[in-house]
């Protein structure tokens, strides 16, 4: 460059225009733009040249002159380079096969852990996300005067809706959606199902997949659009459209059509409902009821705005909404209505009440996230410690790299590379395991209907690339970095030691084998709960007993004569609630205090049929007509809790009518083993009606009765659901959850157990291969398999034993909390989990290290020694 | 029409190296052209142009003549090639040949009626 210039061409311009142009070219494009900026220099001022200088090096950034990768030398290179490392990185996993498929299967079954878990969160959290219009969608929400200060309710009033088109703009349409369990009549076949009454708009708003029939059908009032699972249930494999089926509400039946049926939902809907149906032929839209009261009627209700439509103008509409409200049902008066977005509904489960979405159940997703991390963690320690191993046999290979000139970033890049190959391998494996073997099997116990959709969900996406990566680092980082801080004048001489008896090695193997024992523990915990619980004696004697509902009060005494007139029956007691049932709470005067109780109403010869333990006093006697007005038993923790002794010198008040106790009777479970026991009081009633009728039957023929009893109760009760079950049958639901859970647990610690056995198996056979020569010189001067199983186990059972120390107390801590969230009644964390998990991985670790042990009793030292 | 096709501003580029002998290369051209048909063309539609006609053949170059205001880099000189003249040859006999071909307008007075 000459002195005699003053100004120069812009410097990023000029800089981007040698970054992208073909060397060949540069030359003469650059000084051309040069000799235009120095003429418009002179002509029109330096802006102006730096300006045009600019727009010429845009407008050069054409395809013949951008520098392509493969026409150049020194991309050309890099490609070669990067070609290297993947061919480098293939043979070793090819050639270490037995370490590679440690490494690709535990990452893999963790992998598939994590997925399951995400999927089964996503399906919480991104219930509803796939509809289309979610942005435009919004509900309808009203805060009024609740007894502990302001409550924001979900549903509002009725009319609302149709006064919405004439308040607020930019509304494109608005429905209505009203839960119901109306009773379904299919065939002589009785169901309780749960329907969703809604406006036809409901389906233009929200948009879903037929799978018969089309979404329009709600348009005829007399037709129904019923969910994939449902039809499969109804119809089978008869075509469903035009099928009639009939709901029962409030007594009165009505006939239906079906109309269409609506592609699986993968439970990923916002609602949960099995059929829907039109709400005008809803009793609550037909019957005539005044003004008034149907804004008492309250239902969801949604609007979709125009796109783009501005939510905080409607704030007007709004208001003078809340004050028509106001004026009509001025006794409940709306503080304010308020619009939710579609999408935020999940975010405020806690704080709507009455809302779409109720409850998060925070307890599996935590559960499940937390046994994905932990296998996660297993299996990436586990490939930490294989890896650094593994590079340990291509310290040669990292020393010659050095000495030719590799930095150490491309050497770490060279292992990260290898890394990446791993991880996608085990990506890929992960979800076909996860697709295959872990998903059905989950949705079998969880009763879901999870699926990994990779085509239509872009979240599921996002995890596999994140976790790609996530795993990629974490895993990978230690290893290279380490590796690649050998200096290679001391790899070449053969003085650096790779530090297979490191500390860090050591580490992560007892932070493996504390969470191998946690997880055994949980497992064997957690079965041994539910074996003590399966066990554990109900407070009464259920054998023998069936229970019905009554559904409606006019068919109590007709049926109870005809039950009652059946050969098998020996008695019937009639029930406001069952034992083995949620029972209604109470509130109960005694002395100055107030109680909450729990109140069970029967009929006087109910205790003595269900066979419940007196432990003091007398049960009730039928004859005796102050038994039947005056008289209550009460359980023992009624009397514990309000710190009492039988016989009571003072009465008892509930709706302010005094009662006498007249006895006690030990305590029994009358909801699951979750929840503790509540003080209870069975009050006998006059025979008057009751919801519920339980049967004594003679021994050994409750479920030959069953069929009689439903029949009977068909032919007297025509449009009811059947509820029958046996007593010995109420916590069925619960056993299978808690079986569920239980079946989880046990699948994770095998898993644990067998990623660690994996880890430590790696390990040990990889440091063996490096010391063989070793054990085997000590074999030739005459050391026994005594002498060698003391060196090789001494450092494993060191770490056994922390793992046992730290494993034992946190699961003591962990576990107990655990169990406790889940029952009240539970065996503890005790000596036989914690005991059982130390042996099983005393014998993991003696079966990994013992088969290395019998390789060198059955290696020949002669030739082990001689070859090389 | 054989097998010279040449698009507007290639024939207009093509004259221009022509007209300016041995000195054409991308800015001599963008003034020239500017300063006999006051059309101002981008120096990299030129740049195109002139690399294109070099690949059909029409043209030859070689690099030469640095100068200051260029930081000391050297132009690409570009000059006529057989083919190139050939070409501009060809282009002007047919236009000619066809331009012939139009009845004078000025005589006929039947035309309008």
């Amino acid at each position: 460059m000459d002195t005699k210039q003053k100004h120069f061409p812009p410097k990023w311009p000029d800089r981007f225009l040698e970054f992208y142009c073909t060397p060949s070219r540069l030359e003469q494009i650059q000084g051309d733009a040069y000799e235009l900026f120095y003429m418009n220099l002179e002509e029109k001022g330096l802006a102006f040249a730096r300006f045009r200088f600019f727009i010429h090096v845009l407008s050069f950034f054409r395809w013949n002159n951008i520098k392509k990768s493969n026409s150049t030398y020194q991309s050309y290179n890099q490609g070669a380079m990067l070609k290297n490392y993947f061919k480098i990185g293939w043979r070793n996993l090819v050639k270490q096969k037995g370490t590679t498929f440690i490494s690709v299967f535990g990452l893999a079954a963790a992998v598939g852990c994590c997925m399951v878990a995400y999927l089964f969160i996503a399906n919480i959290w991104f219930k509803g996300l796939h509809q289309p219009n979610k942005d435009e969608i919004y509900q309808l929400t009203y805060t009024a005067e609740g007894e502990n200060g302001l409550v924001t309710y979900g549903s509002v009033g009725r009319p609302l809706a149709e006064m919405i088109p004439d308040k607020l703009n930019m509304i494109q349409r608005t429905t209505q959606v009203m839960r119901d369990f109306p009773i379904l009549i299919q065939k002589n076949e009785s169901y309780n199902q749960r329907s969703l009454y809604v406006d036809p708009t409901f389906m233009e708003m929200f948009v879903y997949r037929m799978e018969y029939g089309y979404p329009g059908a709600l348009e005829d009032p007399d037709q129904v659009i019923l969910t994939h699972e449902l039809s499969d249930k109804l119809f089978g494999d008869t075509h469903p459209i035009g099928q009639e089926l009939s709901l029962v509400t409030n007594g009165e039946e009505k006939l239906y059509k079906v109309g269409g049926v609506l592609a699986d939902l993968h439970d990923m809907d916002m609602f949960t409902f099995d059929l829907l149906v039109n709400i005008e032929t809803h009793p609550v839209s037909t019957d005539d009821i005044p003004l008034k009261d149907s804004w008492r009627d309250e239902l969801w209700t949604f609007i979709q705005v125009e796109k783009g439509a501005d939510i905080a103008q409607m704030e007007a509409g709004l208001i003078s909404l809340t004050k028509i409200q106001n004026q009509v049902n001025p006794e409940k008066p709306y503080q304010k209505l308020e619009l939710v977005a579609f999408s935020d509904l999940v975010y405020k489960v806690g704080e709507i009440e009455n809302g779409v979405r109720d409850f998060l159940g925070l307890g599996p997703q935590i559960l499940l996230g937390a046994i994905g991390l932990f296998i996660l963690i297993l299996a990436i320690f586990n490939y930490v410690n294989i890896s650094v191993l593994m590079a340990s046999k291509r310290l040669k290979e990292i020393g010659i790299r050095k000495v030719i000139g590799s930095r150490r970033s491309q050497l770490v890049f060279q292992f990260l590379n290898e890394n990446l190959m791993v991880c996608l391998f085990a990506m890929i494996l992960g979800c076909l395991l996860a697709g295959f073997i872990f998903l059905p099997g989950f949705n079998e116990i969880a009763s879901k209907n999870l699926k990994i959709d990779l085509l239509g969900d872009p979240f599921i996406w996002m995890f596999m690339g994140g976790m790609l990566v996530s795993i990629t680092l974490i895993s990978g980082l230690y290893p290279a970095i380490y590796v690649s801080s050998f200096k290679p004048i001391n790899i070449l001489k053969g003085n650096q030691k790779i530090g297979s008896k490191s500390t860090f090695t050591s580490v992560l193997l007892t932070f493996q084998f504390t969470l191998a024992i946690i997880s055994i523990v949980a497992g064997i915990a957690f079965v041994q709960t539910n074996y003590i619980n399966s066990n554990r004696d109900w407070g009464y004697d259920s054998a023998d007993k069936i229970i019905v509902n009554v559904p409606n009060q006019e068919d109590y005494l007709p049926l109870k004569n005809k039950l009652s007139a059946l050969a098998t029956v020996t008695e019937v007691s009639g029930s406001q609630d069952y034992v083995g049932n949620w029972i209604r709470e109470e509130v109960l005067d005694f002395g100055q205090e107030k109680y909450e109780i729990s109140l069970l109403n029967a009929e006087a010869n109910y205790p003595e049929l269900l066979g419940l333990q007196l432990k003091q006093g007398r049960l009730f006697n039928s004859d005796l007509i102050s038994d039947t007005q005056e008289s209550v038993i009460v359980n023992q923790t009624f009397l514990n809790q309000l710190g009492l002794e039988f016989p009571l010198s003072e009465k008892i008040t509930l709706d302010s009518v005094s009662y006498t106790v007249v006895g006690v009777v030990e305590d029994f479970h009358t909801i699951f083993f979750q929840s503790a026991i509540d003080p209870m009081v069975i009050r006998a009633s006059p025979d008057t009606t009751f919801n519920y009728l339980t049967l004594q039957v003679t021994d050994g023929s409750a479920e030959t009765t069953m069929a009689s009893v439903k029949k009977i109760w068909h032919e007297t009760v025509p449009r009811g659901l059947f509820e029958g079950k046996l007593q010995t049958e109420v916590f069925e639901r619960e056993f299978s959850d808690v079986e569920g859970v239980r079946n989880i647990l046990l699948f994770s610690a095998i898993l644990a157990v067998l990623l660690a056995a994996l880890g430590l198996f790696g390990l040990v056979s990889l440091n063996m291969n490096s010391h063989i020569k070793d054990y085997c010189v000590r074999k030739v001067f005459g050391a026994d398999m005594g002498d060698l199983s003391v060196k090789l186990y001494k450092r494993y059972l060191i770490i056994w034993g922390i793992a046992g120390v730290l494993g034992g107390a946190f699961s003591i801590l962990i576990i107990s909390n655990f169990l406790d969230s889940f029952f009240a009644f539970h065996s503890g964390v005790g000596v036989l989990p914690i005991g059982t998990g130390l042996v099983l991985l005393l014998l993991v670790v003696a079966g990994t290290v013992g088969s290395q042990i019998w390789k060198i009793v059955k290696a020949n030292p002669a030739v082990i020694l001689k070859s090389e | 029409m054989k097998g010279y096709h040449l698009g507007e501003l290639e024939e207009l580029i093509l004259l221009t190296v022509g007209i300016l002998d041995q000195e054409a290369y991308g800015v001599s051209v963008l003034e020239e052209i500017k300063n006999q048909t006051g059309r101002k063309v981008n120096i990299s539609a030129i740049h195109t142009v002139l690399n294109r006609l070099e690949d059909k053949g029409f043209l030859k170059s070689e690099m030469g003549g640095a100068t200051e205001e260029r930081g000391g880099r050297r132009k690409r000189l570009f000059t006529l090639s057989a083919t190139g003249r050939a070409a501009i040859e060809e282009v002007k006999t047919l236009r000619n040949k066809m331009y012939d071909q139009i009845p004078p307008l000025a005589l006929d007075f039947s035309y309008g009626h």
